[in-house]
């Protein structure tokens, strides 16, 4: 029988169950600092659960959130397959929003179908172009891109806020755009909450990105230069071509989120709207080493997470942040995993050595 | 009681799941040189180096000088008068040669080292084995060859009687290793026992009273030197007959097909490693090119391969000029390679045997087409590679790191051979293989000489270059120092150019030598 390709054979079938585990227990220590704290763990729980799923608005209120989490941790795990650190996501976000948002309110003439098309491939192109400084950087210069997407996202966000305080101002007292077209608008469903079509265009995309990563030659490229890339210059692949293109795919990802919540949820792009969303993508994709299969499911937990805890603090008291300290939790014990991995690996070599 | 001054009897150890010795039996007798020979992953390492007290074994008795010892330590090993010089040695680049060797058993006067002393017992060592060492100088300044002697003479001034040697002659000239054993033999002489590890069958032929062999972890036999020849012994190493000197096919030698003209290239480190180098492959031709590790034979493959730049001069493959253009585009004019390093250029450890069989034709059709991948093609392509290259396991879905040396290196041949360029550059291809993959690995670049390609062989094992070669060129210190037509290559001449010494024209037809 002929398995099917993807290019990192699972190593452990044992994975999914540790990231099982790994969950229960973060959601254990959550309980203890909850009971720390002088909290009710279970019925902080059960509310959490009731605020994320229960009902139209809360339900609704998870997907909304969970479509951009989806795409920028796809865009974090895209570049990671190349071994590109990209922390970047949030400016790239913050750029395509602006630019479908200019488009979307300029271009109203426009059908509303190929309007919002225009709004996406105009906010993919923004945030391509501007991973792009980051990735011909590390590529050609060898400058850490970890460093430069970090500074980069203040450029960005500086950019919108400046142009969405002046040129581009509704000139309503709130620093934001005017709103869109109705056409660019993408349907929103389960109101009262803001959950929008968005989620589909978000899923169509996933699975765009699995099928380019895990089942194309761009994919395969991307994976023998993020493994080994003295492998990939001998075999005649270019290092500093897969690096910059992972990036234009993951910056390109990233304007598309940026568009989704400008014509989804919002209408308009608002400054400083998105308060560290590509971060939480990052961290559901670091969360999963960047398992682009397990991937979507992290976003969707952490989408549940996020939503949810406004239920446990307006009904029990629990502050949410204890969300963000279980997320933090998450991440230790990942990082942990990948710790002892790297002791088991040494061991490993050790023997191979011996013998 | 018997006169073995050293007796491991049935012997287990495993690392995790992996059986490293199952079955380990090895004595010495004082005043002998023992080899212990078996193919890599054979386990003979790992019996000496529980002797040595680095591993604890799982089961079975070792009794040194005739008393059982439990719970054996390298310390405890030290005192009982065993020494180890292992394969990389172990020695601090930047204190003196003397500071090396006294490190950690140095001689005190109050609370001063004695340096006068252990100069003197040094010295002692260095008269009495005939071994030049300069003790005043820094690891980093003296040859490899020498720095092992230095690591032999820590050994016995920590008071070794039984000198554990593991593959001492990798490191070594043909010449070296000749004043290698002399002091071998003095030293045993002097009624110190060695064991000598070693897979390398003609060495041991020379230099051992007794040989004991291992096959996958078990013993095999122990023979008289005697009694046994070099091809009873690799038969017990690899449990059949084995023809490791193919007969070289004559083949009609055409046009040239590449063209190195005065090429200089930079080092790690140095700016010029490779300076001015002048050679030229046939078709239907191998070139080996001999030396040892590290006077500039990586650099000059990196170099013509596009991996590493050329500051100066001209690389003309088939007519067409090479030099300084990217790997993929002198791949497509025609250039296959198959690098030193498997691990590291060779392979992706971490992909599959197919992804890295279809690597060099991942853009190609029928495997792809733009940017769809065309699996039906490539699992049959893989398929075909596998069975045709004997290639073990032969699911293509398994991770290479977990194949043998021997089988990951066919992948990289196989996946070379098959790109079917104009000229194979083939560095160390053989390297960290067992015997049956080098056999195959042999014979398959005679196969590519036979039809018509130009083939370059790089090998610091004189052997396969005297073997497989048409002509052979010596390298030394980024130089050619003599290229000499195969019929006219001996241990001896070669020997000499690799440390750089120059032939008289009696000897050879002494062309393009650069010196």
């Amino acid at each position: 029988m002929v398995k099917r390709r993807t290019f990192i054979t699972t190593k452990s079938p044992n994975k999914y169950i540790n990231l099982l585990l790994t969950t229960l227990v973060s959601i254990l220590i959550g309980a203890v600092i909850m009971l720390a704290l002088g909290h009710n763990p279970i019925e902080a729980y059960i509310q959490l659960f009731k605020g994320a799923f229960v009902g139209k608005l809360n339900l609704g209120t998870t997907l909304q959130k969970f479509a951009p989490l989806l795409l920028t941790s796809l865009a974090f795990a895209t570049a990671a397959r190349a071994g590109v650190f990209n922390v970047g996501v949030e400016g790239e976000l913050y750029l395509g929003a602006i630019a479908a948002a200019w488009i979307g309110y300029t271009f109203t003439s426009l059908p509303g179908p190929i309007l919002i098309l225009l709004c996406m491939v105009v906010a993919a192109l923004v945030g391509a172009a501007w991973s792009y400084i980051p990735s011909s950087l590390k590529a050609y210069l060898g400058v850490n891109e970890v460093c430069v997407t970090i500074l980069m996202n203040y450029v960005a966000l500086y950019i919108t806020s400046y142009l969405v305080n002046g040129p581009l101002s509704a000139k309503t007292g709130v620093p934001q755009t005017p709103t869109v077209a109705a056409g660019a608008k993408l349907a929103q469903f389960m109101k009262p909450s803001q959950a929008n079509m968005g989620l589909f265009i978000a899923i169509g995309v996933a699975v765009l990105v699995y099928w380019i990563l895990n089942k194309s030659t761009l994919g395969y490229k991307f994976t023998t230069v993020g493994l080994n890339p003295l492998h990939a210059e001998y075999i005649g692949i270019k290092p500093e071509k897969s690096i910059i293109n992972s990036m234009f795919l993951s910056g390109a990802i990233g304007g598309i989120a940026g568009a989704i919540e400008v014509l989804g949820t919002y209408g308009y792009f608002l400054d400083n709207f998105s308060s560290g969303m590509a971060f939480d993508g990052m961290l559901a994709a670091l969360i999963v080493k960047n398992d682009i299969k397990m991937v979507p499911f992290m976003a969707f937990f952490l989408a549940v997470l996020k939503s949810g805890a406004l239920g446990m603090e307006r009904y029990t008291g629990v502050p949410k942040s204890v969300v963000d300290t279980i997320i933090a939790v998450f991440i230790i014990f990942a990082t942990m995993e990948a710790l002892f991995a790297f002791l088991q690996k040494r061991k490993a070599k050790l023997v191979e050595e011996q013998i | 009681m018997n006169d073995y001054i050293v007796e491991m009897t049935n012997i287990t150890k495993s690392f995790g799941d992996v059986k490293a010795v199952v079955d380990g039996q090895f004595n010495l007798k004082k005043g002998e040189i023992h080899s212990l020979i078996g193919e890599n992953g054979a386990g003979k390492s790992t019996m000496m180096k529980m002797l040595y007290g680095i591993y604890p074994n799982d089961s079975g008795t070792i009794k040194i000088k005739g008393k059982e010892v439990q719970g054996l330590t390298p310390n405890i090993a030290i005192k009982d008068g065993i020494g180890m010089v292992h394969q990389e040695f172990m020695l601090v680049n930047e204190l003196t040669v003397l500071e090396n060797i006294i490190l950690g058993f140095e001689p005190t006067k109050n609370i001063t080292i004695d340096f006068d002393k252990a100069k003197k017992e040094i010295q002692k060592y260095i008269d009495t084995y005939n071994m030049d060492i300069q003790p005043g100088k820094k690891i980093n300044q003296i040859p490899l060859g020498e720095a092992q002697r230095v690591e032999i003479i820590k050994t016995l001034y920590r008071g070794a009687e039984i000198v554990i040697l593991d593959e001492p002659t990798a490191v070594l000239t043909p010449q070296e290793t000749v004043k290698f054993f002399e002091i071998l033999n003095s030293m045993k002489a002097d009624g110190k026992s060695i064991v000598f590890i070693s897979h390398k069958l003609k060495e041991v032929m020379e230099i051992s009273d007794r040989i004991t062999v291992m096959r996958d972890g078990q013993y095999m036999n122990t023979v008289n030197k005697e009694d046994t020849d070099i091809d009873e012994l690799a038969k017990l190493m690899v449990g059949r007959e084995v023809f490791l000197n193919v007969k070289k096919k004559d083949v009609v030698v055409g046009e040239t097909v590449l063209k190195i003209d005065n090429l200089w290239t930079s080092g790690e480190k140095e700016l010029s490693k490779i300076k001015g180098i002048s050679l030229d492959v046939k078709q239907g031709e191998i070139l080996g090119i001999a030396g040892i590790d590290g006077n500039g034979q990586s650099e000059l493959i990196e170099a013509i391969t596009g991996l590493r730049k050329v500051e100066k001069g001209k690389v003309i493959l088939d007519g067409e000029d090479i030099t300084n253009k990217s790997p993929l585009k002198i791949r497509k004019s025609g250039m296959t390679h198959i690098p030193e390093d498997r691990n590291i250029r060779g392979l992706n450890r971490k992909l599959s045997i197919k992804d890295n069989m279809i690597a060099v034709k991942i853009d190609k059709k029928p495997y792809s087409k733009g940017l769809v991948l065309n699996n039906k093609e490539i699992d049959s392509f893989t398929k075909d590679l596998i069975e045709r290259f004997d290639v073990r396991p032969t699911n293509p879905e398994i991770l290479t790191e977990a194949l043998s040396g021997g089988n990951a290196q066919k992948i990289v041949v196989a996946r070379e051979v098959d790109a079917d360029g104009k000229l194979l550059i083939a560095s160390q291809p053989t390297r960290g293989v067992d015997i049956g993959a080098i056999e195959s690995i042999r014979k398959i670049l005679n196969e590519v000489k036979a039809n018509g390609k130009g083939i370059i062989l790089v090998s610091a094992d004189l052997d396969e270059i005297l073997s497989l070669s048409d002509r052979i060129a010596v390298m030394y210190e980024g130089k050619i120092t003599g290229i000499l037509d195969a019929k006219n290559g001996n241990e001896n001449n070669i020997g000499l150019l690799m440390m750089g010494g120059k032939l008289g024209h009696n000897d050879s037809e002494d062309i393009g030598g650069n010196l």
